[in-house]
């Protein structure tokens, strides 16, 4: 008799792992089915987009006739800009940006200056503050200076970002003060500092930083809308919206590729960098 | 070197004068534009006609049913996605976080929607629930489930909507609360576990309360976030069917740059940051880290 308690305690654990596996997997297909859906039906003619998903077949997920329609569609109606735009976009945010937020983190984490706590809590305060909510008096502000349908309507008011301002702060408090004591005392200035014995160690937070900005410019959506509505300046989500709703409802293959091509640029890039995504989100929340 | 100890009295900034003079320009004068435009009357089609007008823009946010309607939507909205969409991220969370093989493959998979833009999430899924050729139709339909309106419906919409950006939301704030539930201590738990305690006693009575400020933050911080849902709103309903889905963002939106009515959208705004900036101060001074 005395076996029976190890067994029943493995049958419980079997239980438990059983009933653990089936809600990870079951979630992973309420993750992957719409998505494989959505690039299945990409590569299909308009006529049968819509003929394996009511009624339902596993067909839905493999296309019956193979087709490149929908992307030679809307690479003919200027996607190819929108796609080239949202990378210039996403590239100058980047470079600038870290640029920016890394010079005030380090400013925050390692200068002695005044005001330095209020200074940082406004910082703090603005990225508590989502941008989307004063989107209607930033549009008025940026109208006023003239940058409707501009490069610097588009970039220059996302450059300075209070997570990457974060987020550098908590990275540069951490690295050792005797990497900074040794050249200062060698008669470095702090800017030679901050180049040379600084950013080289940082390469965490730098990617970090970059796949969010990079991020937050590629799936920005509200702020084109309103400051740059002319085609030569259209990004990525707004094409993907105009062949959504704006145009005839009928270019479904249109919609789908549309869609495939402005998820996969994020998907492929989160999934190599997730460490130092994840990272970089959660330092602005958890210690803030 | 008396250069020198006036060139480290600039070096602060030198160093912080781009980031603070750009987060003053765009994030801090807006804010106090928009208060201020809130008391004008001012059209986008008529330059010379803004017109101080005191609080009437701020009234007529009161009045006019379809604004005053739009912050009722919004309150209701906010009140079923925020607890619904924190309370799915902790259980994600807590499921996740399960040292089993290959749960490193099941979190990469959670990650992928927080990677996709609102706008785009809510195209794909206003496909997938199409009432006469969507996915999820075909689906119910093969296991025996009625067909559903879904957006088309005004007793469904503001769901269907809550449910697609939860698609993203959920998985985004269960990062935070994974990272909380990494944080705590595994003596703690294991002293438990020799007392007998059950795994749902463990969460709700150690883990839930050592989890509090990250859920506070999160409550908080997905709140704000979600007064501005905009994408899916302009995208799938335009705040139909029967202004079911007429979110206050939307109507701002509308107000001010489709009628070009700046001076109301700017009111609507005011309102709303109002009752952010509140929100935000008291988890301020909440979460304030203690000594």
């Amino acid at each position: 008799m005395k076996v029976d308690v190890p067994t029943r305690a493995r049958l419980r654990k079997a239980r438990r792992y059983i009933l653990l596996y089936a809600l990870l997997i079951g979630l992973a297909i309420a993750v992957i089915l719409p998505i494989s859906w959505i690039i299945a039906s990409s590569f299909t003619t308009r006529e049968t987009v819509w003929k394996n998903a009511l009624p339902f077949s596993w067909r839905a997920f493999f296309p019956e006739e193979f087709t490149l329609d929908g992307y030679r569609a809307i690479f003919e109606k200027d996607f190819g800009t929108a796609l080239l735009n949202t990378f210039f976009l996403g590239a100058v945010t980047v470079v600038v940006g870290i640029a920016v937020g890394a010079m005030s983190g380090f400013a925050f984490a390692r200068l002695k200056f005044r005001w330095k706590n209020f200074l940082f809590a406004l910082v703090v305060f603005s990225f508590m503050i989502p941008g989307d909510l004063t989107i209607i008096p930033s549009f008025v502000l940026v109208r006023d200076m003239g940058w409707l349908n501009t490069w610097q309507g588009l970039i220059v008011p996302g450059l300075a970002n209070g997570i990457v301002i974060f987020l550098f702060r908590q990275f540069f408090a951490e690295i050792p003060q005797d990497l900074i004591d040794a050249p200062r005392v060698d008669g470095a200035t702090w800017l030679q500092v901050f180049l040379r014995i600084i950013l080289p160690v940082s390469k965490p937070a730098l990617i970090s930083a970059g796949v969010i900005l990079f991020l937050g410019q590629w799936n920005n959506f509200f702020w084109p809308l309103l400051v740059a509505p002319v085609p030569e300046l259209r990004v990525v989500q707004v094409a993907v919206s105009i062949i959504g709703i704006e145009q005839n409802v009928n270019l479904w293959e249109q919609m789908f590729a549309s869609s495939t091509l402005a998820m996969l640029v994020p998907v492929l890039l989160i999934l190599p960098f997730q460490r130092y995504y994840v990272g970089g989100i959660l330092g602005s929340g958890l210690k803030g | 070197m008396l250069k020198s100890i006036n060139l480290d009295r600039w070096t602060p900034a030198f160093f912080l004068a781009p980031a603070l003079l750009l987060l003053l320009v765009f994030r801090y004068i807006p804010i106090v534009l928009g208060f201020e435009e809130a008391l004008y009357t001012n059209s986008l089609s008529q330059a010379g006609a803004r017109k101080f007008v005191g609080l009437s823009n701020f009234i007529a946010v009161y009045e006019d049913p379809v604004v005053w309607g739009s912050f009722k939507t919004t309150l209701i909205f906010s009140l079923v996605v925020n607890p619904l969409q924190v309370g799915l991220a902790l259980l994600l969370a807590e499921l996740v976080n399960a040292r089993v093989p290959g749960i490193a493959v099941f979190r990469a998979i959670y990650l992928i929607p927080i990677a996709i833009s609102a706008p785009v999430t809510a195209i794909a899924w206003g496909l997938a629930l199409d009432p006469n050729y969507g996915l999820v139709n075909g689906i119910f339909r093969t296991i025996g489930l009625p067909r559903q309106p879904f957006l088309q419906s005004p007793d469904q919409a503001l769901w269907s909507i809550i449910g697609i950006i939860s698609w993203i939301g959920v998985p985004y704030w269960s990062l935070f609360f994974l990272a909380g539930l990494q944080g705590i201590s595994s003596d703690v738990l294991e002293s438990a576990r020799v007392d007998g305690a059950s795994n749902l006693r463990i969460f709700v009575s150690i883990k839930l309360p050592l989890l509090r400020r990250i859920i506070a933050f999160v409550l908080v911080s997905d709140t704000v976030v979600n007064f501005t849902l905009f994408a899916p709103v302009y995208l799938l309903t335009r705040g139909g069917p029967q202004l079911s889905t007429h979110l206050v963002m939307y109507e701002a939106y509308r107000r001010g740059l489709v009628y070009g009515d700046i001076g109301i959208a700017s009111a609507i705004i005011s309102v709303l940051l109002i009752v952010v900036i509140v929100f935000v101060a008291i988890e301020f001074i909440v979460l304030r880290p203690q000594h």
